[in-house]
């Protein structure tokens, strides 16, 4: 994984018909950045823009040396995790996971067996033959983690994922993600509301 | 007060004084249409014995012997007949019918046209082949003026229309789907590209009396007079009607010179009494034609299916 | 639904039943058309489809100023008398393109792009789109997002519309006979009619008609098994604001593109309306008022009556219907497209039925002028089922649990829970109705009293005339029919979208 530092240069976002301070950041490998703000703030906003849903206002991102200004949202690399799993409700657990695979044009076979260790990687594969919804909350949490990763994306985004947990499972889970991208070294944005989790996640804080 | 229930089809119109008169005499009159001529003649015979009113106006020559010797009526031939023209006087379809009114389905021409583009007016059936490319018709399985004229040829050539048919194809003639298609989207007065279309013998008066500007006096389009078939409407009085009586009455007024002389300008066709007055607009313009054919009702109720099929293999529709 | 559906078509296939219905049935002429109608009925469905679908996801998952309208707008064709659809389709095509099966799928494809906006955009707006968020962020480029992601979670609602398209495409009668070639788009439907009152062969009509309801209810079964069972998702999403020049771009050019789709095929007759040999004229819209013009009776009266039956159908349609959507919303989907089955019984024939039954002795309504507004509720129920079994599907059934548990009463938990939607939805589907009931030609052709018939049946009549004013009358009562739909579906959508979206 060719691990590079995600760059925010005096990035204004519009939120609601009202602007953001230019912002500006860095987020090298393994780091996690926090962003602490009450809900209905911008902060989704924010991940939205880093990952190319909607365009900056002004200031640009870069990734390593090349600005993903206009690059579209699936030539970035950027995974993004939100509050609720969205798994692909069509598709098998397997075929969830290995969807990116498939959209790079691995064959059906190896995106399965790739899928299938991930999903043994996130403790799993005793369920991999239920549909999606009938998983429970952390579940299927750790189903879309593991169908982030499988894209090997070079920058994680995540937007107060798992808030819909009870707060015990959404810890254990948090705590795997933080091993996971430290061990993987992917610059991660992680977005709540709440301070504790940024108290046990984050290698640096950013208070909105 | 007795009720009385008149069914029809769709194109019935009569002023409103029609009703009120029989108001008058004690006769509260009902009128029901059910589509057109043809499924108003089939409703009549799925309900034959049982029927949904008293008596039935609009049943032509074309359907006429199937719906009698299906049991849809009860004898009754009107007094009034007496006063009507000599060819009608006779023709009650075995003494269930009455005829009411006639009319022609007829090839019209935009003389507009013919003029601007130097070409003669056609006055005879036998010179529409040359240019067929000129005329549109009516799909005979879909249209009741497209059936007509194709009747029209059937009793002028015999044994020998098919062939007649395979000229007009080979010379391009258009098959418009109905007569709404044909008048108001192929023929050039409404600004399509054919002059001569299968109409009605009334519908120059037509344009006259339905015109924007009241100015207009002459009509732009005529009637290809050696084209014409000839349609017969008839009512008669339902079997097992409520009020059999009720619906001779009803039937005997569609034949007073009142209703008569409201007919015309009320359906675009003529009215079989002999002493009733034309439209000064039908005596100009659209003047009783003579020498129009028909088929007999026996022939057409025999043949119906087998000529349309024929039609249909040599149009290759 | 026995004693006004079932009831009268038994009665009609008894009296009309013979022998020779079955060696008909067995004919290769029959089997012949139903093919052919059956490809081109699957042709008019993959045209509407392409042309709906974009439509319905610029109209149901953005939210912008004119939705209303553009929605309003592309109902329009739907509720069209066939007749002025077809003669705009010869005024547009006619010199461009030969009547044959080209011509009658776009008319088709035109006719029922309503049916695929609206069945469609309303499973899209319960569509999360940070799904495809998602699928984006995981590499899928746009094309894949959309046949891997969005096309699957639309299934549902794309087979029902497919289905639907297909039976109003495969027992189309009026945009065949005009457009049509006579051969290669004959339909079961053009064979009754012309078994029925050209040839007065009854067991040959009957024949057709038992065919096409084989084949309907057969289409039917095999959506009901593609369509998938699974949880539907239980929000109505808030529609996204335009944002970005791009998606502005797309809105508007979506809105351009569907405006001139609807507008030009009936330009030419909305254009009769002020025109004449003359010049312009605005003479037609002042004689509505007089009979005389026409000699067929008042338009206005004609308006006043069409508005009152639509009501009335609106009222009938919308309670029939929400009893049915009730009873089925906890059932399967099969059951829903069970309830859809009449609409593969053609007007003509419900009518005919309707006709024989209640015509006569203790069961006379013909008098009472309720045949017209339950024929045509019959003909709307089976479309207020299908739009209103998804949305209460969608309302959480625990609310009911909750309110039992704070102590309600059944039935008013019940309405706690379902209440604002039943109405809202009721609403929305009753308006519907009305919009249907307006539009609809062959059912009131055969049940209307001479001297009071509906709109539709009146421009019919006036088409069917010689003379300029028969025709420009036509095209007067063409627009007023339009604009009095789509002032109906403005205020239907207005009231539903704030009572649905809560």
């Amino acid at each position: 994984m060719n691990n590079s530092t995600l760059h925010a240069r005096d990035l204004v976002i519009g939120y609601k018909s009202a602007l953001t301070p230019a912002l500006s950041f860095s987020v090298g490998p393994g780091e996690i950045l926090v962003v602490v703000g009450e809900s209905g703030c911008g902060k989704s906003t924010l991940l939205s823009t880093l990952a190319g849903v909607i365009p900056p206002l002004s200031g640009e991102i870069l990734l390593g040396k090349t600005n993903l200004g206009g690059v579209p949202i699936h030539k970035r690399s950027i995974g993004l995790v939100f509050q609720d799993p969205l798994l692909f409700p069509h598709l098998s657990l397997i075929d969830n996971i290995g969807y990116s695979l498939r959209a790079s044009g691995a064959s059906k076979k190896s995106a399965r067996l790739r899928a299938t260790e991930l999903l043994e990687w996130v403790g799993l594969s005793e369920i991999a033959g239920q549909k999606t919804w009938q998983l429970s909350g952390g579940q299927a949490g750790r189903v879309a983690l593991a169908r982030a990763i499988a894209a090997k994306p070079a920058v994680l985004l995540l937007d107060e994922p798992y808030s819909a947990l009870d707060s015990a499972t959404r810890l254990r889970l948090l705590a795997d993600v933080k091993s996971l991208v430290t061990r993987e070294g992917i610059p991660t944005i992680h977005v709540t509301h709440d301070h504790s989790e940024a108290d046990l996640l984050a290698t640096r804080t950013l208070t909105w | 007060m007795q009720t009385v229930q008149m069914i029809t089809h769709e194109s019935f119109v009569l002023s409103p004084s029609f009703v009120s008169d029989l108001r008058e005499q004690g006769i509260d009159l009902q009128i029901t249409s059910t589509g057109d001529a043809g499924t108003l003649t089939a409703s009549s015979i799925l309900a034959a014995g049982a029927p949904t009113a008293d008596l039935l106006f609009g049943v032509d020559n074309t359907l006429a012997t199937r719906a009698t010797s299906e049991g849809v009526f009860d004898p009754y031939t009107s007094p009034e007949l007496a006063n009507a023209l000599p060819e009608f006087a006779q023709d009650t379809q075995g003494g269930y019918l009455t005829p009411i009114d006639f009319g022609d389905v007829c090839i019209n021409s935009d003389d507009t046209w013919f003029k601007q583009n130097n070409v003669v007016i056609p006055t005879t059936l036998e010179q529409l082949p040359e240019i067929a490319n000129l005329l549109v018709v009516e799909d005979p399985a879909t249209s009741s003026p497209g059936l007509a004229f194709l009747l029209a040829t059937v009793a002028r050539f015999g044994e020998a229309w098919p062939a007649y048919w395979e000229e007009l194809r080979d010379g391009g003639v258009a098959v418009a789907g109905s007569w709404t298609d044909a008048y108001y989207s192929q023929f050039t007065l409404s600004g399509g590209d054919r002059p001569l279309v299968v109409s009605y013998a009334t519908s120059p008066a037509a344009e006259i009396v339905f015109a924007e500007d009241a100015s207009i006096t002459e009509p732009t389009t005529s009637v290809l007079v050696d084209s014409c078939y000839r349609q017969v409407e008839y009512a008669g009085v339902l079997a097992g009607s409520e009020n059999p009586e009720g619906a001779r009455i009803v039937i005997d007024a569609l034949l007073s010179r009142k209703v008569q002389e409201d007919i015309p300008l009320n359906m675009f066709v003529y009215p079989v009494r002999a002493d009733a007055t034309l439209p000064e607009v039908f005596t100009a313009f659209t003047p009783i034609i003579s020498t129009s054919v028909s088929l007999p009702p026996e022939t057409v109720n025999e043949e119906l299916a087998s000529l349309l099929d024929t039609w249909g293999t040599v149009m290759n529709r | 639904m026995f004693t006004f559906l079932i009831y009268p078509l038994t009665k009609l296939a008894v009296t009309a039943w013979s022998a020779e219905t079955l060696s008909e049935l067995t004919s290769s002429t029959l089997w012949q058309v139903t093919l052919r109608a059956g490809g081109q009925a699957l042709l008019s469905v993959g045209l509407s489809l392409l042309i709906g679908i974009p439509i319905a996801r610029v109209l149901f998952t953005y939210r912008f100023l004119g939705r209303g309208f553009i929605l309003a707008l592309v109902t329009v064709p739907f509720v069209l008398p066939t007749v002025v659809v077809a003669l705009g389709f010869r005024a547009l095509f006619g010199d461009a393109i030969p009547n044959g099966l080209i011509l009658v799928v776009l008319a088709h494809a035109y006719i029922n792009i309503a049916v695929v906006v609206r069945l469609v955009g309303a499973q899209w707006s319960t569509l999360d789109p940070r799904m495809e968020v998602t699928a984006a962020t995981l590499g899928a480029n746009p094309f894949r997002v959309f046949t891997s992601i969005t096309l699957p979670a639309l299934r549902n609602s794309i087979v029902l519309a497919a289905c639907v398209v297909f039976i109003f495409s495969f027992s189309s009668l009026g945009i065949v006979v005009v457009l049509g070639d006579g051969s290669s788009t004959r339909t079961l439907e053009q064979v009754l009619l012309r078994s029925t009152s050209v040839l007065l062969d009854f067991p040959a009509a009957l024949a057709a008609a038992i065919l096409q309801l084989i084949v309907v209810s057969l289409v039917f079964f095999i959506s009901a098994r593609i369509s998938r069972n699974e949880p539907r998702a239980r929000v109505v999403l808030e529609r996204e604001r335009i944002g970005g020049r791009k998606t502005m771009f797309i809105v508007a050019v979506t809105c351009l593109v569907a405006t001139v789709l609807v507008v030009s095929p009936i330009a030419s007759i909305l254009w009769s309306s002020v025109s004449s040999s003359g010049g312009v004229t605005l003479q037609w819209w002042s004689d509505l008022a007089s009979t005389q013009n026409t000699r067929i009776g008042s338009p206005i009266a004609a308006l006043s009556r069409s508005i009152g039956l639509a009501l009335t159908t609106g009222v009938i349609a919308a309670i029939l219907g929400g009893a049915i959507a009730i009873a089925v919303m906890s059932k399967k989907g099969f059951v829903v497209t069970l309830a859809l089955i009449p609409l593969g019984v053609s007007a003509v024939t419900l009518g005919l039925g309707i006709l024989l039954a209640f015509s006569r002795g203790s069961f006379d309504l013909r008098g009472t002028g309720t045949l017209i507004p339950i024929t045509h509720a019959l003909i709307a129920v089976p479309i207020v089922v299908a739009v209103a079994t998804p949305s209460l599907r969608n309302v959480d059934p625990r609310r009911y649990f909750l309110a039992l548990s704070l102590g309600a009463a059944p039935l008013r938990a019940w309405w706690t829970a379902f209440g604002t939607v039943f109405s809202g939805v009721m609403l929305a589907a009753g308006g519907l109705a009305a919009a249907v009931s307006l539009g609809e030609f062959g059912a009131a052709t055969l049940l209307s009293r001479t001297d009071s018939p509906t709109v539709p049946v009146q421009i019919a009549r006036l088409l069917s005339k010689p003379g300029e004013s028969a025709f420009a009358t036509a095209a007067v009562l063409s627009v007023i029919l339009i604009i009095i739909t789509m002032s109906l579906l403005l205020i239907v959508d207005r009231i539903e979208s704030r009572k649905v979206i809560t």
